[in-house]
């Protein structure tokens, strides 16, 4: 209907469509100048041609949306800000980045110059959505943090003036100073030195630089900065020691990147020797979840052995072979005789070792300790008979030295079946063997 | 007329599935083999009689007597195509599962499309209306797109978005673009193209995409090599970025960009899609000279070397472009091949299933550095077992069969287990079999399932060793075997897929796979007191090959799922005339 008014326009028709330019140039909103005529005076100049080809009014102006994208073209034709072209290769990858970043997908929106030449080094395009979506992943955490810790001081603030408004503070009045955080430090680090000289020793064992992507060596660095933090907070620590730790490996790159200055005053031992050098052989158990034979109790006199490894290719078998290099003994957790387990891989983090082991030597009950198993991994816990495999085990107590001689070790093994044989049927594919029904 | 031969064949074929044996209720416990097995009999009606079509010269009598074989030695395989997918049927409706087909949940549209191009206040309305404001033009592209909607809603969207912003956001640019694509718009690609190129720099490699499957199928496919090129400056593009420009290029008869590009994804290591292979027999016919001759031998042999088996729409293109070459009669039949080898057609004996001599020791090498010691041989054993192994094994003179103890014993769920695997080394070794049994040291130990005196019976028809009970056995079954020669097979139902892809390079993990096609026997039907089947060991390599004057080109049928350690069972047979 407005078509015929148009007409009357038409001769303005130029004049309108710079109106419209500087309009779009100035980014207001064109839907806000519809009421204006010479909004529909453009609409209207396309539309006269097509209203004599006799086409539907719907279709009238659906390449509109080109003009005004050509006419803003010229107008914005810098997005990509030029890099210097001293790096061409760099300079490419960054404005990739921009552009997927662009197109909506999962990158971040700064990008350090490491970060880039890691994107670089990546081999194939997977790999580096890959990298690009985690970096995206940790940025927006970042700004997360960034902001309610905004907030938080604004809220602090608020209260200071409040306060201050309100008059002066009340002093209150106590026997004790305020207990600062200092203290506590103090209280730990005197327990750390007391387990130092008379802790039960618990050793990493850091041998598997070379089985770890970088990203898994940052995980597992994450893991026993943890595992440090918990054991240094828990009533009677263990003696932490890192045993086969190579001086300027990327281990210790990583820890000293983390821990800084103090690495030097953590009150664990750090070693290059091997814990075979260390301790007697006798009294070193391997944990690994590939074991055959299973940890049943805690031994105060044993010396413990955890792979700090983060395992994300599935690479089985990596410390039971070491274990066997070195004729030791080897067990894993109970998880099958008290777990009912559901889904995920029987290997747990290094801070989830730790926390149980800690914890079965406090209490010396796996029900307790098995409660830091993820949640997620298993479907409750199993009815066991415990007094009973308590009982039992003590008889066989001194039995738990693992043999090297096959012949002793097959007794051994079916010792263990008399024990739980109730649980054991289960599901434990891995001890087929002892099945004797 | 060839109504007769099958009238003649079915009560046959009928006595054969009812036969007693088909109904015992023991295959049940072999689901891997009874199965299939009574598929195949089925089957067989079918397959037969398009032979019988192809190649008239067969009596009844040879068919009659062909079908007597395939009961007896079911043709069909663990390798068949098919195989682990009827496997995981059968194992699924034992435990009375049904079996869920892929069930085709269609997105029910819970967000409408419009179907007509609305105008700027329906949009902004539609928009008000919508739960997510903020990426409302977005998501409703990405509906369009999926909902294969008109292109000029998608252009009035963009009208609305114009209204609003002022500018198009390149997120929303893509998907338009992604729809324009999607149903061949091809000015609008080239508008777009033109409009990208003044706004942005560059273009991330996705667009890049889009604007080389757009441009190749208009006039201006050269510019895509272009675009092929830029992607290169960031990553490796795809096999489709690659077929996309050859196939324009072989439509515009450019054979050497074409040739060139396909060297170039060669030597990228990348798998060309079926599509381009296609193209290249498509697109040949027109232009038939020695050159280009050459050039589909090559394709035909890059097949070959790589193990690509066809799909049936490129087999039908390679079928089609041997019949039109111009001069040489060649004639070409799909089909099954026999268990001899032989062909049925054509009576061409195919290419021998054994290693030749050098393969065999360079796979040899290859399991005993890869498999058995990688990089740590304590993972799987130890030093001084495996060397107490080595010896073991070269002081005995050669084995016919390894037995994998284990693996035999387990057959059955139920039953004694040293019963059933002292069962079949008996009958092995009946047969004067040298044999070899291979297990852990717990077998040893006298409990219910594994009786001493079952085990000491063992002992005395086979050489046995017992590896420790934490160490792994399939290494050295692998190895005992390939020690002994060309000769020996060995016995087990495991699929060695670990141990292969423990191999290091594609070359080697071809040539294991195929020597153990030709090596592994496995036990298809056990039913303790009776006689005991083994699946027959095919003669002959599945694979696209060639003599003077016949192609065999093995491919992959429609609707028959196959997995990496299966091979096709159908052939495309071509024979020329002179």
């Amino acid at each position: 209907m407005w078509f015929r008014v148009a007409h009357i326009f038409q001769t303005f028709a130029g004049h309108y469509s710079l109106q419209l330019k500087t309009c779009v140039k100035n980014k207001v909103p064109l839907i806000r100048c519809q009421f204006m005529p010479h909004h529909r005076m453009l609409v209207l100049t396309s539309c006269k041609k097509n209203e004599e080809k006799k086409v539907s009014p719907d279709k009238l102006d659906l390449d509109i949306w080109k003009t005004i994208m050509k006419e803003t073209a010229s107008e914005a034709p810098k997005t990509c800000p030029s890099e210097d072209p001293v790096d061409a290769f760099s300079a490419a990858t960054r404005e990739m980045v921009q552009m997927w970043r662009l197109a909506g997908k999962a990158v971040p929106e700064n990008i350090t110059e490491e970060q880039l030449s890691i994107v670089q080094e990546l081999p194939s395009k997977s790999a580096k959505k890959k990298y690009l979506k985690y970096l995206a992943i940790k940025e927006g955490k970042k700004k997360a943090t960034k902001e309610k810790r905004k907030i938080k001081q604004e809220g602090a603030e608020y209260l200071q003036k409040e306060k201050q408004n309100g008059g002066g503070v009340e002093l209150k009045n106590t026997f004790l100073l305020q207990f600062w955080q200092r203290s506590f430090d103090v209280m730990y680090n005197w327990r750390a030195a007391q387990s130092m000289l008379f802790g039960q020793p618990l050793v990493f064992d850091m041998s598997y630089e070379s089985n770890m992507a970088r990203r898994e060596m940052e995980n597992t660095v994450s893991q026993l900065l943890e595992c440090e933090g918990f054991n240094r907070k828990s009533l009677d620590p263990f003696h932490l020691y890192f045993c086969n730790m190579m001086p300027e490996g990327s281990y210790h790159k990583e820890l000293l990147k983390r821990y800084g200055d103090a690495w030097d005053r953590l009150l664990i031992t750090v070693t290059e020797k091997s814990y075979v050098d260390i301790f007697p052989k006798d009294k070193l158990v391997y944990l690994t979840a590939d074991s055959p034979s299973v940890l049943k109790s805690f031994h105060h006199d044993k010396i413990y052995i955890i792979g700090s490894i983060v395992d994300k290719s599935i690479q089985t078998g990596l410390s039971l072979a070491n274990a066997k290099r070195l004729k030791l003994a080897t067990a894993r957790l109970p998880l099958d005789e008290y777990l009912k387990w559901d889904v995920g891989a029987k290997n747990l983090t290094l801070n989830q070792m730790i926390s149980i082991l800690l914890t079965v030597k406090e209490t010396g009950n796996w029900q307790e300790a098995l409660k830091f198993v993820p949640k997620r991994k298993h479907e409750g816990f199993l009815p066991v008979p415990e007094q009973k495999y308590c009982n039992q085990f003590k008889n066989h107590q001194n039995k738990t030295r693992i043999d090297n001689g096959p012949v002793k070790k097959a007794r051994r093994q079916k010792s263990t079946l008399n024990l739980n044989q109730g649980v054991e049927k289960s599901s434990n594919k891995k001890r087929w063997w002892l099945d004797e029904d | 007329m060839l109504v007769q031969p099958l009238g003649s064949l079915a009560p046959h074929l009928q006595r054969v599935l009812r036969s007693p044996r088909a109904h015992q209720a023991v295959w049940r416990h072999f689901p891997s083999c009874a199965v299939p097995h009574l598929h195949t009999s089925k089957n067989l009606m079918s397959s037969e009689l398009k032979q019988s079509d192809a190649n008239q010269r067969k009596t009844s009598k040879a068919q009659l007597e062909r079908i007597r074989r395939a009961d007896t030695g079911s043709p069909f395989s663990v390798f068949t195509a098919g195989a682990a997918r009827k496997r995981a049927e059968s194992v699924k409706s034992q435990m009375g599962v049904e079996l869920a087909e892929t069930s085709t949940v269609t997105k029910v549209g819970k967000s409408l499309v419009p179907l007509k191009p609305l105008n700027v206040d329906d949009w902004k309305k539609l928009k008000t209306e919508s739960p997510n404001k903020t990426r409302f033009e977005v998501s409703m592209m990405e509906k369009l797109l999926s909902a294969r909607a008109d292109i000029d809603v998608a252009k009035s969207l963009l009208v609305f978005v114009t209204m609003e912003n002022g500018t198009v956001e390149y997120e929303l640019l893509l998907k338009y673009l992604a729809l324009c694509v999607q149903q061949q718009h091809l000015t609008e690609i080239l508008d777009l193209y033109g409009m990208m190129k003044t706004r942005f720099k560059i273009l991330d490699i996705g667009a890049y995409s889009l604007f080389i499957s757009g441009f190749s199928k208009t006039d201006r496919w050269r510019e895509a090599v272009m675009f092929l090129d830029s992607i290169k400056k960031m990553v490796t593009p795809s096999p489709r970025n690659y077929g996309d420009i050859v196939i324009s290029a072989l439509k515009h008869k450019e054979v050497e960009t074409a040739w060139m590009l396909f060297k170039e994804m060669e030597n990228k290591n990348l798998k060309p899609t079926e599509n381009t292979l296609e193209a290249f027999f498509d697109y040949g016919k027109s232009f038939c000279d020695d050159q280009y001759e050459n050039k589909v031998m090559y394709i035909l042999f890059y097949l070959r070397d790589n193990q690509i088996y066809p799909g049936k729409g490129l087999m039908q293109s390679i079928h089609s472009w041997f019949e039109s070459i111009p001069g040489k009669q060649w004639e070409g039949h799909e089909t099954t091949i026999l268990h001899s080898g032989k062909c049925p057609v054509c009576n061409t004996l195919l290419e021998s299933i054994q290693l030749s001599v050098e393969e065999y020791h360079l796979l040899r090498e290859c399991v005993m550095n890869d498999i058995i010691q990688g990089t740590d041989t304590f993972k799987k054993t130890t030093p001084q077992e495996l060397q107490h192994f080595q010896t073991f094994v070269k002081n005995r003179p050669p084995y016919d069969i390894v037995i994998d103890g284990l693996n035999v014993a387990n057959i059955a769920p139920k039953g004694n287990q040293s019963k059933i695997l002292l069962d079949v080394v008996s009958y092995l070794a009946n047969r004067n079999m040298r044999l070899l049994v291979l297990g852990r040291k717990h077998m040893l130990r006298g409990t219910r399932s594994w009786n001493k005196g079952h085990m000491a019976d063992i002992q005395k028809y086979a050489d046995c060793f017992f590896t420790e009970n934490i160490s792994e056995d399939d290494p050295f079954l692998l190895y005992a075997t390939m020690h002994s020669g060309n000769h020996c097979k060995f016995l087990s139902r495991d699929l060695m897929r670990d141990h292969k892809a423990c191999l290091s390079d594609q070359n080697t993990r071809r040539l294991f796979f195929k020597w153990q096609r030709g090596h592994q026997l496995v036990l298809s039907r056990y039913n303790p007191g009776n006689r005991m089947k083994f699946e027959i060991i095919s003669k002959y390599d599945t694979i696209v090959q060639t003599t003077q004057d016949t192609w065999h080109i093995p491919y992959d049928e429609e609707g028959v799922e196959r997995c990496s350690y299966e091979v096709p069972r159908k052939w495309l047979c071509l024979r020329k005339y002179n």
